[in-house]
């Protein structure tokens, strides 16, 4: 149970309190507020220990605003006096209490390696870490636990399958089908497996409206693709694409498929097995929880036929001095002692956005995306990219953009000294995509459910205040 | 140290004095561009070519800095560390960068060749090096990102004309003054754009002066 002490509402008086039982409406926040008993003796009706009057519900809380005071590093000023806007979620995310306190109470309290001990504090942190297991496993709905393989983050897990199932799959002339708007993570491992191995790269372009261009995908595919590796949603692009379509055309040509997930698992619902997909990555930081770990999702049968990646304790079954023989999956893809402390805080992190709901994080994104986005495109000078958000069209929320004759550098120099605001700028690991569009770098907002309109108003604000200082120099 | 580490002091941009005059180069109808003089000796080596650089964009001060003799770079540095020193306000630093792109001379197109491109900045940064006939190195460079350009021209400033050694010896923390708060000196990464400058600075000059060592003994 989160409290929600700290959560300024404006209330017109104190019995106009929301009935903390009672949800207004399907996007707003069961609020639990924490009140002692003597306070609820004065308020008119139930005579229950929580406040619970029946009056008619003030406006809903945006849920941005009823999570930040988990965040306690949002509330901070930068050096120059200013609030920090935090606006660099894609980047990273910001961690809740709930997940610094599961770190700490982990290295405070039962600190252990795990699964070989016999001792108490061994068992108990081999059963928070393989709990974590399953809750990573529930939230993307694997079908088993064994599924999900720790790694240090996507990148990892990414190379993990070319090192292992790529090595031993792919022959000279087989095809890999990427697109141009891939994140480096989801590039240059298969540039390294193609000189390893022969297998060639494919690559899928962008449509007039800057998305890839799946019509494209689909006539690439042929009998020489071995893997389709796609993003699901684009960290610059902010499309999102039609995964459980794209699995299906993959192995009706006898390929398999791997998705990056890294900006679609923190902000959406995703259901591997719905989507049929072979392989699935994401990383622990962008959702909330601590660096150091992230996962890959494998289905069992393909899994069990990789051969190991690294070497080492854990992974094993037998050491002989010629030769060993190795575990199953997953302990056969995870030498060494794990980041035990940071999946546990992975396994927290899930809780806390399970608690809120998936389905209404990313209902609140859109729109706090499409308001971004409305008003980003309203700046004069401002080009942003990826599709336009439609009825038919959901964008991330998230907006990749530059200003006509302003580095995108520059921009976000002036934006943090002296307006306190965090976007990114540069190529955001997807250079072959920026070189596509013909630039050379760009800025970028992206949010998450803990901003607000108010932060999307304080960027747009220090834009034009930006933008007025670079055009008085001119 | 002269007068210009006070708080009202005004960075003087490079003036002419400062760079050995070149009579050969008094044409006024090509200031706006650079001007090479090629070297008597040894036309194999492109390290012997004669650059000048003329500044048209800015004015001559009317006091020019007071320095007895050619300044040497750490006296150059003392004066721009205490000159971005004087600005607390990331605004002022930023304002002051601005203006002093303003002032970099202008860059041949043809310049802007990959071969001349700093890699792993963010921004786009062209840089030409070269060494003149008496070992000293010469800089041309150009960005198109106007906070870089500011950057680049104090890195100019500082180091076109130097010794060869000078350039090579010059320590990278010396410049946190200046920074306008991206990065602090110590962290690498292609954010840190002018970082990177420098460094491709340095790195072209060890190569120049291997290629000038190497080619003594090829002299007939």
């Amino acid at each position: 149970m989160r409290t929600m002490e700290g959560v300024a509402l404006k209330l017109p008086s104190f019995s106009q309190l929301i009935n903390p039982n009672q949800l207004i409406n399907r996007t707003s926040l069961n609020l639990r507020f924490n009140f002692p008993k003597s306070f609820s003796s004065s308020s008119s009706s139930s005579s229950s220990p929580k406040a619970s009057l029946s009056v008619p519900a003030a406006a809903p809380v945006s849920l941005g605003h009823s999570t930040r005071p988990d965040f306690e590093i949002l509330h901070q000023k930068v050096p120059n006096g200013s609030k920090l806007v935090y606006l660099d979620n894609a980047a990273t995310s910001q961690k809740p209490s709930a997940v610094i306190d599961a770190v700490n109470n982990y290295y405070r309290s039962y600190n252990s390696n795990v699964h070989r001990g016999i001792h108490f504090l061994s068992a108990r942190a081999t059963d928070e870490y393989e709990m974590a297991r399953k809750k990573v496993a529930a939230f993307i709905n694997a079908s088993q636990s064994s599924e999900i393989v720790f790694t240090r983050n996507a990148t990892e897990a990414i190379n993990l399958v070319a090192y292992s199932w790529g090595i031993s799959n792919l022959k000279p002339k087989d095809e890999i089908v990427v697109t141009v708007a891939e994140h480096h993570s989801a590039i240059v491992p298969w540039q390294l497996l193609s000189e390893k191995t022969g297998a060639v790269l494919k690559f899928v372009s962008l449509t007039e409206d800057e998305v890839p261009d799946v019509k494209m995908l689909q006539e690439t595919l042929s009998n020489k693709t071995k893997l389709v590796v796609v993003h699901h949603v684009s960290n610059v692009l902010a499309s999102v694409l039609p995964i459980k379509e794209i699995a299906k055309w993959a192995h009706d040509t006898g390929a398999r498929i791997l998705v990056d997930a890294c900006q679609s698992v923190p902000h959406m619902v995703v259901d591997v097995q719905d989507l049929g997909v072979d392989f699935l990555v994401a990383s622990s930081h962008k959702m909330c929880g601590p660096t150091g770990v992230g996962f890959l999702y494998g289905k069992s049968e393909i899994l069990a036929s990789m051969p190991p990646f690294l070497g080492g304790g854990e992974m094993i079954s037998d050491v002989f001095l010629d030769h060993s023989t190795y575990a199953d999956p997953p302990s056969r893809f995870e030498a060494g002692t794990p980041a035990i402390g940071e999946a546990i805080g992975l396994g927290a992190a899930i809780d806390y956005l399970s608690e809120i709901g998936m389905q209404k994080i990313h209902d609140y994104e859109v729109e706090l995306g499409n308001y971004l986005y409305e008003n980003l495109r309203k700046v004069p000078g401002v080009g942003i990219y990826g599709p336009a958000p439609s009825q038919t069209v959901d964008r991330a929320a998230l907006c990749s953009f530059n200003v006509e004759g302003l580095h995108p550098t520059d921009l976000a120099t002036f934006l943090d000294q002296q307006h306190g605001v965090a976007i990114r700028s540069g190529h955001h690991c997807a250079q072959p995509l920026h070189r596509y569009l013909g630039i050379n770098a760009s800025a970028r907002a992206s949010l998450y459910f803990y901003n607000t309109k108010e932060d999307v108003d304080d960027f747009i604000r220090a834009l034009d205040d930006t933008i007025g200082f670079f055009n008085s120099f001119k | 140290m002269n007068s210009a580490s006070t708080s009202a002091s005004v960075f003087r941009p490079p003036t002419c004095s400062i760079l050995p005059p070149q009579p050969s180069i008094s044409s006024n109808s090509n200031l706006s561009r650079i001007q090479y003089k090629r070297a008597k000796t040894n036309p194999r080596s492109i390290s012997t070519i004669a650059l000048q650089i003329s500044h048209p964009k800015h004015l001559t001060p009317p006091d020019p800095p007071n320095f007895s003799t050619l300044p040497t770079v750490s006296e150059k540095l003392e004066t721009l560390v205490s000159e971005f020193r004087s600005l607390p306000e990331p605004i002022d630093r930023v304002k002051r960068l601005l203006h002093y792109a303003s002032l970099l001379p202008e860059f041949e197109e043809s310049g802007r060749v990959e071969s001349n491109r700093v890699t792993g900045c963010t921004a786009q940064v062209w840089l030409e090096v070269v060494m003149d006939g008496e070992g000293r190195m010469r800089f041309r460079v150009d960005s198109d990102s106007e906070i870089t350009k500011g950057f680049c021209y104090c890195l100019i400033w500082l180091l076109d004309g130097a010794a060869a050694g000078e350039v090579v010896d010059f320590r990278i923390d010396d410049l946190g003054e200046m920074n306008v708060g991206i990065l602090p000196i110590r962290a690498s990464s292609r954010v840190n754009t002018w970082h990177n400058v420098l460094l491709g600075m340095q790195r072209r000059t060890k190569a120049l002066i291997m290629e000038s060592d190497n080619s003594l003994p090829l002299l007939q």
